[in-house]
């Protein structure tokens, strides 16, 4: 139970995927113009990781890793599969993507105005991606940390997003200069939060 | 004053719109404000007309910064003498001089170049020059280790006056708080001069360091001692008075707390924010306390790590700046209680940060708004309840 906490405290906080990895930038910048749209992404995103990334799992130990097939009999013993682990990856991701994007739809159809194009885009969002990868580099033992590590980059980004989002809704009114408006004011936010975040780097668990 | 009036009606013509010069009116009215009183009244939009405006506001923090500033001066001259082992033959003048004259260049190079941007951008957009740089060049030098190079603290003031503060609209628009940050920056940018044994003491021109002298703040003891499993040497007198190594302001909580009165007194610093980061500092390290175990940093009493580092300073005058936390009433008992819990638990359990005040307040300014947009979400909330029951 510990060791899963520690995993969830590292990838929420040390390993955060905005602000020590620089993934997932392109909707974190895009979409966080207002809290509730930010919350609604930043929940799909929690969501898919947190399917995707013991999906990936499954996927990684049971076919694609050297030796991962010995289970259909001795003669696949010697088969690697690990060169198909980007496409099936972004396979897995591309089809979860297409389930959120229908329930969406269905259930909150407001916030699927206001998300826009960016929620299919989460099919190809780097954290995301990004996720199941250093799930396969991290060499997870059990299915409970894979999805603890993913459930956890999740909350980070929804963190990050939802923070900036905040911060943006709150300088609508200050007097920014008119050349960093939109994008160059949330860069330089985005910078700023990531030296706030560096109080974590350095902690062992 | 009469003449110094004329001086200033006589440039008037030349500074006002169609002079030669009125590219210069900011500076013009800024130094006029700052003498006698702005002439210039409201004009657009809505106001609160107060007898306490920015001016007066700053002036007072700047009051309640002063005690633990000469408290400052007076412990880098007595740090000094104390490691040349010449205290008792030292009377109390040299040893405030030394700290003074050490202390001083850090203050001006801080206001000058903080200052001077300020006055640039004003000038530039056309907005008035603000006092809200008056605490915060202040406040830089108080939270820097005394040997600091001066050229840092320029680099630092410059970093966070632009980055921090000009880009979002100069005073009372800021996210994070500029002095914070600024130290912050030469931390990640420089951390062999702003850590370390070496950057607390101001050792130029000892011949002979007396014995058993080590330089090292007792922060940095916690962490030794913590490695070596040994008994943490904190004298807590010394540390509620001052006379240790450390930030320049943020020494002594004796001369902390009369800032904290006079600022509570005058209803400027929120005395909710300062009760919760206590309350939230007391709380994480009880709870070491209890679950510490053989961790010799983490079994140390609360009251020992209240008057340690900049955990005092940091509440007083940093968690409490009115503009980087939470606004909300609610939202301030959250922000703060988030505060302390951090800065312990960063300090304890993080041995790459010494400190964990700076990074708690940055991180807690990041989520404020988040704060404040939530207190007030469920504000909304409950009164549409209460309203659908009444009808």
């Amino acid at each position: 139970m510990e060791h899963l906490i520690n995993i969830f405290v590292k990838s929420v906080f040390l390993e955060n995927m905005i602000f020590a990895y620089f993934l997932g930038m392109c909707s974190y910048l895009a979409v966080s113009k207002s809290v509730k749209a930010a919350m609604g992404l930043g929940i799909a995103v929690v969501f898919v990781l947190t399917v995707t990334v013991p999906v990936d799992y499954l996927l990684d130990n049971y076919i694609l890793k050297a030796g991962a097939l010995s289970w259909l009999g001795d003669s696949f013993q010697n088969v690697d599969l690990e060169f198909l682990s980007f496409i099936m990856f972004i396979a897995v991701i591309a089809s979860i993507t297409q389930l959120v994007e229908m329930v969406v739809e269905k259930y909150t159809p407001v916030l699927y105005n206001q998300l826009g194009i960016y929620l299919p885009l989460i099919a190809v969002n780097c954290a995301i991606l990004g996720g199941s990868l250093f799930m396969q580099q991290k060499d997870f033992g059990t299915l409970a940390e894979a999805t603890t590590y993913g459930f956890g980059s999740g909350i980070g980004w929804l963190l990050a997003i939802v923070g900036i989002a905040a911060i943006r809704e709150k300088i609508q009114y200050s007097k920014v200069p008119a050349p960093l408006r939109g994008a160059g004011i949330a860069f330089i936010i985005t910078g700023l939060m990531g030296i706030a975040f560096m109080g974590f780097t350095g902690i062992k668990l | 004053m009469k003449d110094l009036n004329n001086l200033f009606e006589k440039a008037k013509p030349f500074v006002e719109k169609g002079g030669k010069f009125h590219w210069l009116y900011s500076t013009y009215e800024a130094f006029y404000a700052f003498c006698f009183v702005s002439k210039n009244t409201s004009k657009s939009g809505t106001h609160i007309h107060d007898y306490i405006d920015l001016k007066r506001t700053m002036s007072i923090v700047v009051i309640a910064l002063l005690p633990a500033l000469l408290f400052g001066m007076y412990n880098v001259g007595y740090q000094h003498f104390g490691a040349a082992g010449m205290l008792n033959s030292t009377d109390f003048f040299k040893i405030f001089l030394f700290g003074f004259l050490k202390v001083l260049p850090i203050i001006v190079v801080s206001y000058v170049v903080g200052l001077g941007i300020e006055f640039l951008f004003a000038q530039l957009r056309g907005h008035q020059v603000n006092e809200g740089f008056l605490v915060t060049g202040l406040l830089i030098p108080m939270i820097m280790p005394v040997n600091v190079p001066l050229w840092m603290v320029a680099v630092a003031t410059a970093f966070s006056v632009i980055f921090v503060k000009e880009v979002f609209g100069g005073t009372g628009m800021n996210v994070w708080n500029p002095a914070l940050v600024a130290r912050a920056f030469l931390f990640f940018a420089y951390p062999a001069h702003m850590s370390g044994d070496s950057a607390w003491i101001s050792v130029s021109g000892i011949e002979k360091l007396a014995d058993g002298f080590t330089g090292a703040t007792p922060l940095a003891q916690a962490i030794t001692a913590e490695t070596a499993n040994a008994p943490i040497p904190v004298d807590f007198w010394n540390s509620f008075t001052g006379l240790i190594p450390g930030s320049i302001g943020e020494t002594s909580t004796i001369a902390i707390l009369i800032g904290a009165l006079i600022l509570i007194f005058t209803g400027i610093g929120s005395w909710k924010i300062m009760l919760s980061t206590l309350g939230g500092g007391i709380v994480m390290a009880l709870i070491f306390n209890i679950f510490g175990g053989n961790n010799t940093y983490m079994t140390m009493p609360f009251w020992n790590q209240l008057v340690i580092g900049g955990f005092a300073f940091g509440t007083v005058f940093m968690a409490t700046d009115p503009v980087s936390s939470a606004q909300t009433e609610r939202g301030k008992w959250i922000y703060g209680f988030l505060i302390g819990v951090l800065a312990i638990l960063i300090r304890v359990i993080n041995p790459a940060f010494p400190e964990g005040m700076m990074m708690a307040i940055l991180l807690m300014n990041t989520f404020a708004p988040l704060i404040d947009y939530i207190v007030v979400q469920g504000n909304i909330k409950r009164r549409m309840k209460r309203s659908k029951i009444i009808a």
